[in-house]
């Protein structure tokens, strides 16, 4: 090198080469690096545009000679020569920051990155010193920039968040922070400063997690801490504000073991204090009451200090509270805001101290102290309704709240505030306009909807509004004053066993244990929620509360207490617990009416009849001196007591002995009208009338149309049945009259559907509104879908709205409900637990299997379902309807076996059915299934002897013996021949109004049992009786029409036919849906009378009967006739679907049915 | 010159002290300390032994400073609800409540010879001065406002008078605001003389020499104390060594030394002549708010005494010499 140096020396390149050879080789030396500088100097010389040979030089100059100067010089011409020359960039800006020339090297970055877009080393130093100089917008523009360059340096990333985030766009930081943290997960500042920016956008939790992961790299990190704190203190307050007291007490218990550490490290800085001071000032203002209940109930010093330690747990916090506001505030005493708190923390103390006690001197402390931040900042409008709040004189009270609204007159709080005052001073009209006022700036304040429902009787709103308007309040601001009054309201609108007033008053008593009134206010939730014990529990609360409390409470309250508890402990059942209250009361002389109750009420339960009686005489007794809703309420109470002890006549004697001045109520009228529904006699007629006329709304009129009807089925019913007829006219006037009462429609329903009329189950499903599953009320006495279900059940025909398999002739159609099956697997749905659905659901199936011949899937699913509901344990119960339920449902079981050919099952159902005490009236089916059964198996022995024991049984039901009667004539059983038509008869004179039907039925049965014995002439005979007896049933027209034909066919003259044609027409007349064959008979009828037109018409008509897929072949072959017949006479009025060729029916005849000889031989005359 | 530990007493209060003070000797009894804390007490110890004397409540809030008449038979306590209370120390009775608009109390100081009281105003930016015979309120120095009145100025909370201290000669008092500006009054005409300048952060302590009467000594936030020539409103000299606020600062009954008190838990006691610290204590644990040197007088008063209380609750005892 030194050679070719030597032979070239005015090679600018070769000094170059030489020189950085020198210098890399030279390491740490210093003469190497001398030489390496002349060769430079040299190179620099020849080709003064290298800028590396100035760089190398500035090396020199700066780490060697240290001669500062001359390096900035050669740097900046390496960097002129060359502005991406990041080396000589970095170690010129070093050189000026050590110079502290920081305008001279924003200059210097500044040329360079306008000199060059690709040096990046300029546009980072350029924003490090932009975000240095508080440039937040250019440092924006360099520090994009630089990033393009080192995309993964975590510093500019970090620089950048900063950048952002004092520009305000808080999004775009928290990102750049982001990426910084990926980058290096040590950057605490990015941190620290992600979780400040989420707390500043009321992510709270967002910024607590940011800050955890700071202080997990940094655990001193004191912002961090201070910033974790605070996010604490913003989770636990939303929590609070939510009503989740335990919860935000544990996470100021959290936030104040932080606040506190890092206030003890660094302990003069004023903002941490104050934050510790805020932490403990929420924790007091939310630390809950939490009891074990079983402990404190029976033991009133274990209450009494389970509320003092509470409340100690909270003064303490308010105290240390007020401790760290003073130290904050003793370290920066011209914060005006801390005066502030000072004042608010002290007026807690204050309350927490001494509840009832005003003390003059701590209302002056805190007024005094807000009054101090007002000094500092006068013009704070916050602080002047800081004073009004808390001073404790009126007038200073107005004057600061009107100062505050001076200054700022969209303060909602303060309105809110000065109507508070106004309204304490009696003021209602200004404080209803201010209380106004205020709700309309900010409807989110809690305060004026209180203070609308407090207001509920000169705003003339409706209970209910108040309750609306207060519990806006309560979600808005859990405060406990605002939850008491809310239950309070309950009270009134009858909202007690709502959620929200639970949830309400669940957190009053945690926030106020130590006021009676919100222990007894808790009673009467539970009690409303039928939670007996808890609500005595809650009233024993209340009177400990009472009990320790220094205050003296009226002794209306206490009383009220007592008698609550005395209530609820009757009402769950310990009648002796309610009798020793009730006795205690009894000695202060503190029974009032309803404790009289409670304790008359208690006896009873108690057994004690006589004393219950005697002090309901004492209640009677006092019944003039009361008020009239307590009169009502006593009078129905002393009935109803009387009624159970001494019977219904006692009652009906007592009352008619009472003057009627007393009965004018509503409910009083319910009472007296049950009585008088129980009471054969019409004693209390006039009395019940007269009080009825004290119904007043439409709710109430219709409950007692339902009771009068219910009345009615007793009164005018016999010894065994009750008098639907009766019910059902009564209720079908008072329906005319009130159209919308479910109730009635539903008892409407349900009498129908048990009265023995024709038709009457179709009505029954008619009359009844059929909602929504999940909005039928379940207080009826059978709900709408019952009564549907039952309904669909009753009439055969129901549910198949295409007749494919059978043709129902049911001229009633319900065609409201054709999918009852649907609708009670939707209510079964809903309620899995709805056994009664379940069981309507198995007869709807098995009507379903029945007309569908028993597919053998429906019989699966039958089956599964009577497995379900037969493992019910409600059938273990004894009443009669559940016994009933589940013979029907052992007897569908067995059918069902049978139908599957599957007998000793069959068997084995049936005879657990005919096991269950029943009346016989019932457990005559099951043998007559245990007949079929073994008539099926051709076990004759036993068919004789169950059908023996179905004579014995007996039924009034028809179907059972015309059921009988054909087992009997199918395996000649004919023992008693008589038997079953005596029987028969004997059931149908009882049965009513359908015996005509019942006997037409009956009639068919015989008319059938003589054709099959070939008899014709009788069968005739019966089928007309049958006729003539139910005129409107179509199926017994066909049977009549096809025996005459038959009849005429076997020569017995055109008589027969003229009566079948007659018959026959009449089928059409009366079925809804053409039967099949019908129409066909008809044509032959009239044919062979001689009327070929009419033959015709009855033909094309009976094409019409059939479903297409099921049209016989004959049909088709004696169309063709008609065909034929249209060919010849060629008439006018032919179908498109007869004027096909005659040739193609026949052929469509043989298609179907191909081997009939007759259609082949038309085929071949027809082709000749 | 140096420190030597004499005694502590920990848990002297429940709370954080703040304030102390001694009471000078009279006729009957040796001088007595006075300290007042964050537990809304003031207590009364007897000095070497630091035997607890007496407590005296009535207070609301925390006590933020103590004061003792220069005859030793008077005290006064000011706490943060703004009442100083003025009690007769032997006795405890109350010679009188003096109520102060809230924020308008914070430091307390008898006067040399005892016929006013000087109160620190707080957010008033002025001193208050009460006749401690009829204890009617006598004169407000304010401080002047840089641009003429404006009655809803925030800038008048910047000015919050945290400090106060008398001249020995009782003509001149300075007082310390939380802008860092100390402010000297003539007390014979209630006129305001000039501002001294120098410190950034709040002024919480300022004490004259006894020695030369232009000399003030002020202890701030910003880490310094401060010797001013109060006459000639200039700074003389700052020292630095303590690593946080300066929270107190007293001058030695002999003028050659100065002991400050600060939130660096330390206590530090600074030759003037040479100016810089010769000596630290550390025996605190936690910020010291305040020191005090014992005045002269008395018949068996051997040796100086310096007292320092803390957050950490405790008193501390000096022998100094």
């Amino acid at each position: 090198m030194q050679e070719s140096l030597d032979a070239q020396p005015d090679d600018a390149s070769l000094h170059f080469d030489m020189g950085v050879f020198l210098w890399d080789k030279g390491g740490e030396a210093k003469e190497p690096k001398e030489k390496a500088a002349e060769h430079f100097v040299i190179s620099a010389k020849l080709n003064p545009k290298n800028g590396d040979a100035f760089k190398f030089l500035g090396h020199y100059y700066g780490c060697v000679a240290r001669d500062t100067q001359r390096a900035i010089k050669c740097y900046q011409r390496a960097i002129t020569l060359n502005p991406d020359d990041s080396d000589s960039g970095e170690a010129l800006c070093d050189l000026l920051d050590e110079g502290g020339k920081e305008s001279l090297e924003v200059a210097v970055c500044h040329e360079a990155s306008e000199r060059s877009p690709r040096a990046f080393w300029a546009f980072r130093r350029l924003g490090y010193l932009q975000v240095h100089r508080k440039k937040w917008t250019d440092a924006v523009q360099s520090l994009q920039h630089a990033i393009r360059g080192y995309p993964t340096c975590a510093d500019l990333w970090e620089a950048l968040g900063l950048a952002y985030q004092r520009l305000g766009r808080f999004t775009a930081a928290l990102k750049s922070y982001g990426r910084a943290i990926e980058l290096d997960h040590s950057l605490v500042f990015a941190l620290v400063e992600s979780g400040n920016i989420s707390l500043t956008l009321a992510a709270s939790k967002k910024g607590v997690d940011h800050f955890r992961l700071a202080l997990e790299i940094s655990p001193c990190c004191v912002s961090a801490h201070y910033g974790l704190a605070f996010g604490l203190l913003g989770f636990a307050k939303e929590c609070i504000n939510r009503g989740a007291y335990q919860w935000g007490a544990s996470l100021l218990e959290e936030a104040s073991e932080v606040a506190r550490a890092s206030a003890y490290v660094v302990k003069n800085i004023s903002s941490i204090w104050k934050l510790h001071a805020d932490i403990q000032l929420a924790y007091a203002r939310c630390y809950p009451w939490n009891a074990e209940v079983q402990v404190l109930v029976s033991d009133k010093e274990a209450f009494k200090a389970s509320i003092l330690s509470w409340r100690k747990t909270c003064l303490l916090a308010a105290r240390c509270a007020r401790f760290s506001y003073q130290r904050a505030l003793h370290l920066a005493p011209w914060q005006p805001n801390i005066y502030a708190d000072i004042a608010v923390t002290s007026d807690l103390i204050t309350s927490l101290e001494n509840n009832y006690k005003q003390d003059s001197n701590a209302r002056k402390l805190s007024e005094k102290m807000s009054m101090g931040a007002l000094l500092l900042e006068g013009d704070n409008y916050e602080f002047w309704v800081a004073l009004g709040y808390l001073s404790g004189h009126n007038a200073l009270k107005q004057h600061a709240l009107i100062r505050g609204l001076q200054l700022n007159v969209s303060l909602a709080i303060a309105w809110g505030y000065l109507g508070k005052l106004y309204r304490k001073e009696g003021e209602k009209i200004l404080a209803r306009q201010v209380f106004d006022r205020a709700r309309s700036i900010d409807p989110g304040l809690a305060l004026p909807w209180a203070s609308m429902s407090a207001e509920c009787h000169s705003r003339e709103l409706a209970p209910v509004e108040a309750f609306e308007s207060c519990l806006r309040a309560v979600q808005i601001m859990p405060l406990a004053e605002f939850q008491i009054g809310l239950t309070k309201l309950a009270l009134r609108t009858g909202d007690l066993s709502s959620s929200q007033v639970y949830g309400a008053i669940k957190q009053a008593v945690q926030r106020s244990p130590q006021y009676p009134e919100s222990h007894n206010l808790n009673g009467l939730v539970f009690e409303a929620r039928k939670d007996y014990l808890s609500a005595a529990a809650s009233y024993r609360f209340a009177r400990h509360a009472i009990d320790i409390s220094s205050q003296n409470f009226p002794n209306t309250q206490i009383r009220d207490v007592s008698i609550n508890l005395a209530r609820s402990l009757s009402k769950a059942g310990s009648a002796v617990d309610a009798l020793q209250e009730c006795e205690h009361l009894k000695k202060e002389g503190a029974l009032d009416i309803e404790g009289l109750q409670v304790y008359a009420f208690s006896l009873w339960q108690h057994g004690e009849n006589d004393l219950a009686l005697s002090v309901a005489r004492s209640l009677a007794a006092s019944l003039s001196s009361m008020e009239k809703t307590s009169v009502a309420t006593s009078i129905c109470f002393i009935c109803r007591l009387l009624y159970y002890i001494c019977g219904l006549d006692a009652v009906t004697n007592n009352i008619v002995k009472m003057p009627k001045e007393l009965f004018q109520s509503s409910e009083v009228s319910f009472v007296l009208s049950a009585i008088h529904a129980l009471n054969g006699h019409n004693h209390l007629g006039s009395v019940v009338s007269s009080s009825r006329s004290f119904l007043t709304s439409h709710e109430e009129i219709t409950r007692m149309h339902f009771l009068i009807a219910l009345g009615k089925l007793v009164k005018n019913g016999s010894e065994c049945c009750l008098g639907i007829q009766s019910g059902v006219a009564h209720l079908r006037k008072a329906l005319h009259m009130y159209p919308s009462s479910n109730l009635m429609r539903n008892l409407l329903g349900y009498l129908l559907l048990s009265c023995k009329e024709l038709n009457s189950c179709h009505l029954a499903v008619r009359c009844c509104k059929l909602d929504p599953p999940d909005l039928s009320n379940q207080e009826d006495l059978k709900s709408a879908s019952d009564i549907h279900g039952a309904g669909s059940v009753s009439c055969y025909a129901i549910g198949n709205s295409n007749p494919k398999l059978t043709f129902p002739t049911c001229t009633k159609q319900c065609r409201t409900n054709p999918d009852s099956i649907r609708y009670l697997q939707k209510c079964l749905h809903q309620n899995p637990w709805n056994h009664n659905a379940r069981y309507l659901l198995v007869l709807n199936f098995l009507q379903k299997a029945r007309e569908e011949k028993f597919p053998h899937h429906l019989c699966v699913t039958i089956n599964r379902l009577i497995f379900l509901a037969l493992s019910n344990e409600l059938h273990y119960k004894i009443e009669v309807s559940y016994q009933y339920q589940q013979f029907q449902l052992l007897l569908c079981a067995s059918e069902i076996s049978l139908q599957c050919g599957n007998r000793s099952t069959c068997i084995t159902y049936a005879k657990k059915a005919a096991a269950i005490v029943l009346p016989d009236d019932y457990l005559f089916f099951a043998h007559l299934l245990l007949c079929r059964a073994h008539a099926m198996k051709g076990d004759l022995l036993n068919l004789q002897e169950e059908y023996t024991r179905c004579l014995e049984l007996r039924t009034d039901c028809h179907i059972g013996w015309i059921c009988l009667k054909l087992v009997e004539s199918q395996y000649q059983l004919q023992i008693n021949s008589n038997a079953i038509d005596l029987n028969f008869e004997r059931s149908v004179k009882k049965g009513g109004n359908l015996w005509k039907m019942w006997m037409a039925v009956y009639n068919l049965v015989r008319g059938l049992i003589s054709l099959q014995n070939r008899d014709l002439l009788s069968a005739e005979e019966l089928m007309a009786q049958a006729c003539s007896l139910a005129d409107s049933e179509s199926c017994l027209h066909l049977c009549h029409g096809a025996i005459c034909m038959e009849l005429g066919r076997q020569c017995h003259g055109s008589l027969f036919l003229s009566r079948a044609a007659n018959s026959l027409s009449k089928v059409h007349e009366h079925s809804m849906i053409p039967l099949p064959l019908a129409r066909i008979l008809l044509a032959q009828a009239e044919g062979s009378l001689g009327s070929k037109e009419k033959w015709a018409t009855n033909l094309r008509l009976e094409w019409y009967s059939w479903p297409p897929e099921q049209r016989p072949a004959e049909l088709s072959f004696l169309i063709h006739l008609v065909a034929r017949q249209l060919k010849a006479g060629s008439n006018s009025q032919s179908t498109v679907v007869f004027s096909t060729s005659p040739r193609r029916w026949v052929l469509q005849a043989i298609h179907i049915n191909p081997s009939s000889m007759r259609y082949w031989r038309v085929l071949l005359k027809l082709l000749e | 010159m140096k420190l030597s530990g004499l005694k502590s007493v920990d848990n002297a209060h429940d709370e954080s002290l703040w304030a102390v003070t001694w009471v000078p000797a009279t006729a009957t009894r040796s001088p007595l300390l006075l300290t007042g804390s964050l537990d809304e007490t003031v207590k009364l110890w007897k000095s070497d032994d630091l035997v607890l004397d007496r407590t005296n409540t009535g207070h609301c809030l925390g006590v933020a400073s103590v004061a003792a008449h220069p005859l030793g038979s008077i005290a006064a306590s000011s706490s943060l609800d703004s009442f100083v209370r003025v009690f007769d120390v032997d006795s405890n009775a109350t010679i009188a409540t003096l109520e102060a608009p809230p924020s308008e109390v914070w430091q307390l100081k008898f006067d040399p010879k005892g016929s006013l009281l000087a109160v620190a105003g707080g957010s008033s930016a002025s001193v208050k001065l009460w006749d401690t015979n009829t204890w009617e309120l006598v004169a407000t120095l304010s401080i002047p406002r840089p641009e003429g009145p404006k009655p809803t100025d925030r800038s008048s909370s910047k000015k919050f008078v945290l400090s106060v201290a008398w001249s020995p000669d009782g003509k001149r008092l300075a007082c310390g605001s939380m802008d860092g500006t100390l402010s000297v009054f003539d007390v014979v005409r209630a006129k305001f003389i000039h501002h001294l300048e120098g410190h950034h952060m709040p002024v919480r302590s300022l004490a004259y020499s006894p020695y030369d009467p232009r000399l003030l000594f002020s202890a701030s936030d910003d880490a310094h104390v401060h010797m001013y020539d109060a006459d000639g409103g200039s700074l003389v000299q700052a020292m630095s060594g303590h690593a946080s606020w300066v929270l107190s600062v007293d001058v030695s009954p002999d003028g050659a030394a100065v002991a400050t008190g600060s939130s660096d838990k330390t206590v530090r006691l600074w030759d003037l002549s040479m100016r810089a610290a010769v000596q630290t204590m550390s025996n605190h644990t936690d910020q010291v708010w305040g020191v005090a040197f014992r005045p002269p007088g008395g018949s068996d008063v051997r040796g100086g005494r310096l007292v320092s209380v803390s957050d950490d609750k405790s008193i501390a005892l000096y022998d100094y010499s």
